[in-house]
């Protein structure tokens, strides 16, 4: 069981295009910068994309007036992904998107005009809703029929491409994009700071001195085909899908369980669906937020799930920052790009491995190894976990 | 002194929205996070730092520090007088 | 044919534990209001403390359909929801904006929409599958079509529903917009158990449903999916609806005209649910119970284009003891 990958595409802090994002991941840069809101001179570190929204808006050509930050980043990343794709009456075209914040810079800015007083314009807030941001996309790209949005947290991505995967599997679909996007907002970074768990300093993933994430924003879409529309399109394969699960954690509303229940399950399932022994994952891209919580549950799982013989693992969080709905699908065309490029990406930042379970990242850059199978974590708020397991063979 | 934890308790009951306790349902020395005392969890703690921000001007910055403040209200109260002392 | 085994509905209505609600409620009047049950029974009283509306509705109707159906345990749990956890996430983007200092973390915690699948899998420990759909006004036939896939992949009972509250900021931007609505804003949650199987427990059959997103032609879509289900226009027995299907003023006689159907049945769900983005849910349990003592119905169409550039349809037949 497995489904083809025929496109990808991301925007990330690390850069705008997947060559970009594949460049600064060779040369371990990092795109995570001192940054602050327009409006307010509060500086902290973030993953912001390099690209502002009259730039991006004017790129995109869309007609539209009020057009969300979140919207634009996707549509630039799926554009990618979906290449020169044509519409064609025989092949059933879908497309599945992930936020978490939706058009929440839109609301940010309607919301304080509104309490200013001042003339809020109120049909900015048509761009609220998470649905609304995926419509936008698929209308830009002429796709209609299946659209749908999931939100999830921080799995959003992820699961948006296991979705994808099980439309295929059943033949609802031909040929389906699915990824995530999110903009970096005021609501989200305060957020997370009201959790304590926004590190004022370079996130640390894996480490014991790690105090928590940082934010990014960014967008990844991958296309996915069946071999009718891989007939017609003409594509081709840069790696398969092989295997996806998503279990539920069921601990807490915000913390994942000491033992790494949900994502002790949700790695096992996918690598058992996978067909692929635990012993061929050649790299787990981790979620590896830079929480303390996060870190050290996702290292139990870890060893839950392949004992002392952890394969090559690291969190490429520490370039972009935790990009909330897109991070499942940024880190999957990551991924793909592991796989097409036999590489595995260094964990920046890290210098003392966890007390509790010892487990040490790859922190240089390794392109000697062939890469075949790469097992991709996303792990959310509400215990929503997820796997998926991408390789080079079908 | 007692007065500072009476005003905890009510404080305590409106920043967690503990509906159905009253300021006489928690002692002084009721444990907050143990099932026996309040049941509270790491949520409520985040939650207690805000209240000792917002009512008391007192920053705590990092969640680990609140585990012995926030033992009971009588903790709390030691550790108001003695960071304002 | 996919078997609904329980349904469980929180609204303006008195639907909650009312077997039959459907053949004694009245359209919904200007004041009406939420009806709540005692969410003790349902929810613990340290998780709720901190839930909002939502989340009540969510985890106490859920609750109510798995006891009904007599199901432990899922084997997953699919939410879908138009705008989310509204109250909380107003109340934090206010305290975002004006609050100077540290900011309390619940609502932010409680703002992101798979809150309530998410409280749902806490309350139960059900470490199975969790999914929550958000396609505005098609979010709930999203989640029920994750629901069939799982069914159609060889899982046995899903617990599928929808859930969306009303706060008063909708109220002001309807006007701001000049929203014309004969039917007012509402909160309201509705929860299924989705079955493999005929069973004892069953009340009604999901023949098909789909959603289409910036739909071309919608009567073009809904005679394809008849035609797809073998179903004529005139085995229809009763077609619940919400917004036009033929953009026409009189939204009854669009449909009896669409079909040449003088004598259709329609009934505009909305007078009854209010509406809220996802109202078909509420929709599906109306016509699961109405088909329960109304013996003569077989087929009933649910047609979804409250907004309308989105259709939902969900064909509803009856099931032989």
């Amino acid at each position: 069981m497995s489904v083809r990958i025929t496109g990808i595409g991301v925007v990330s802090a690390i850069g705008l295009s997947v060559q970009e994002n594949l460049l600064a991941l060779k040369e371990s840069r990092t795109g995570i910068m001192p940054f602050s809101f327009l409006d307010d001179d509060k500086i902290f570190l973030a993953g912001a994309v390099k690209a502002t929204n009259p730039v991006l808006k004017k790129e995109s050509k869309t007609q539209s007036q009020f057009i969300s930050r979140t919207t634009l980043l996707g549509l630039k990343a799926a554009r990618e992904a979906y290449g020169n794709a044509k519409q064609h009456n025989q092949i059933r075209t879908g497309i599945i998107s992930a936020t978490s914040v939706g058009g929440m810079d839109q609301s940010e800015q309607f919301y304080n005009a509104y309490l200013d007083g001042t003339d809020a314009d109120f049909a900015m807030l048509g761009t609220h809703d998470s649905g609304s941001t995926t419509e936008r996309i698929a209308a830009e790209l002429g796709i209609s029929g299946y659209i749908n949005t999931l939100s999830t947290a921080c799995s959003s991505g992820a699961n948006a491409i296991m979705l994808g995967a099980r439309l295929l599997m059943q033949g609802k679909l031909d040929r389906v994009l699915v990824g995530g996007t999110d903009a970096l907002t005021n609501f989200t970074v305060n957020g997370f700071r009201s959790l304590m768990i926004y590190d004022e300093q370079w996130c640390r993933p894996f480490d014991e001195s790690r105090e928590g994430l940082n934010l990014g924003e960014g967008a990844a879409f991958l296309l996915l085909e069946n071999e009718k529309s891989i007939r017609f399109s003409g594509n081709r394969t840069l790696a398969f899908l092989n295997g996806w699960a998503n279990a539920a954690d069921a601990f807490h509303q915000t913390a994942s369980s000491p033992e790494g229940k949900g994502a002790t399950l949700a790695m096992q399932k996918a690598i058992e669906k996978s067909g692929i022994s635990p012993s061929q994952i050649s790299y787990i891209n981790a979620h590896g937020t830079g929480t303390k919580n996060n870190d050290l549950s996702e290292s139990v799982a870890l060893t839950n799930v392949f004992g002392d013989q952890v394969p090559a693992f690291s969190s490429t969080k520490s370039f972009t920052g935790h990009t909330l709905a897109a991070a499942g699908a940024v880190e999957a065309v990551f991924s793909v790009l592991a796989i097409q490029n036999q590489l595995i990406y260094p964990n920046i930042n890290f210098s003392t491995p966890i007390t509790e379970t010892g487990l040490e990242p790859v922190t240089i850059l390794q392109a000697e190894k062939p890469v075949h199978a790469v097992l991709s974590n996303s792990f959310g708020f509400g215990g929503n976990n997820s796997s998926l397991v991408f390789s080079d063979h079908a | 002194m007692d007065d500072l934890k009476e005003e905890l308790k009510r404080q305590l009951i409106e920043q967690l929205n503990l509906e159905e306790i009253t300021p006489a349902d928690i002692d002084d020395d009721t444990l907050l996070f143990s099932d026996k005392g309040l049941g509270l969890d790491s949520i409520d703690a985040l939650e207690l730092i805000v209240l000792l921000e917002k009512y008391h001007g007192i920053q705590v910055t990092k969640p680990e520090e609140g585990k012995e403040v926030f033992r009971s209200v009588n903790s709390m109260a030691e550790y108001i007088l003695k960071r304002k002392g | 044919m996919y078997y609904i085994s329980a349904a469980s509905t929180i609204s303006h209505q008195p639907a909650f534990l009312n077997p039959g609600f459907s053949g004694m409620i009245e359209p919904l009047h200007a004041g009406s209001a939420l009806i709540n049950p005692d969410y003790k029974e349902y929810i613990e009283p340290g998780l709720l403390r901190r839930m909002s509306k939502i989340l009540r509705m969510s985890v106490a109707c859920s609750g109510a359909c798995l006891k009904q159906g007599g199901i432990e345990h899922p084997d997953a749990i699919v939410v879908g929801t138009g705008l989310g956890c509204l109250l909380d996430t107003e109340k934090f983007l206010n305290h975002a904006l004006t609050v100077k200092g540290l900011l309390p973390p619940t609502s932010f915690i409680q703002s992101t929409h798979n809150t309530m699948a998410g409280q749902i899998s806490l309350s139960l420990g059900n470490h199975g599958y969790n999914m929550t759909h958000t396609q505005n006004s098609v979010s709930f036939e999203n989640a029920l079509l994750d629901a069939m896939l799982l069914i159609d992949e060889g899982e046995k009972h899903i617990l599928a529903g929808a859930a969306d509250e009303h706060i008063a900021l909708l109220d002001e931007i309807s006007k701001q917009l000049n929203v014309r609505s004969d039917s007012r804003f509402t909160s309201g949650a509705s929860f299924f158990i989705l079955s493999a199987e005929k069973s004892d427990q069953t009340l009604a059959g999901i023949k098909d449903a789909e959603a289409v997103g910036l739909v071309k032609n919608i009567p073009e879509q809904i005679t394809a999916f008849l035609d797809r289900n073998n179903v004529s226009p005139e085995d229809l027995d009763l077609v619940l609806y919400a917004g036009s299907i033929v953009g026409t003023e009189d939204e009854e006689k669009g449909f009896q005209s669409f079909w040449k159907m003088e004598n259709l049945h329609v009934i505009n769900y909305l007078k009854y649910s209010g509406i809220y983005p996802t109202a078909s849910a509420f929709a599906l349990h109306f016509a699961v119970d109405k088909m329960q003592h109304t013996r003569s119905l077989k087929n009933i169409l649910i047609c979804n284009s409250l907004i309308q550039h989105n259709l939902g349809l969900i064909l509803v037949q009856s099931v032989e003891a």
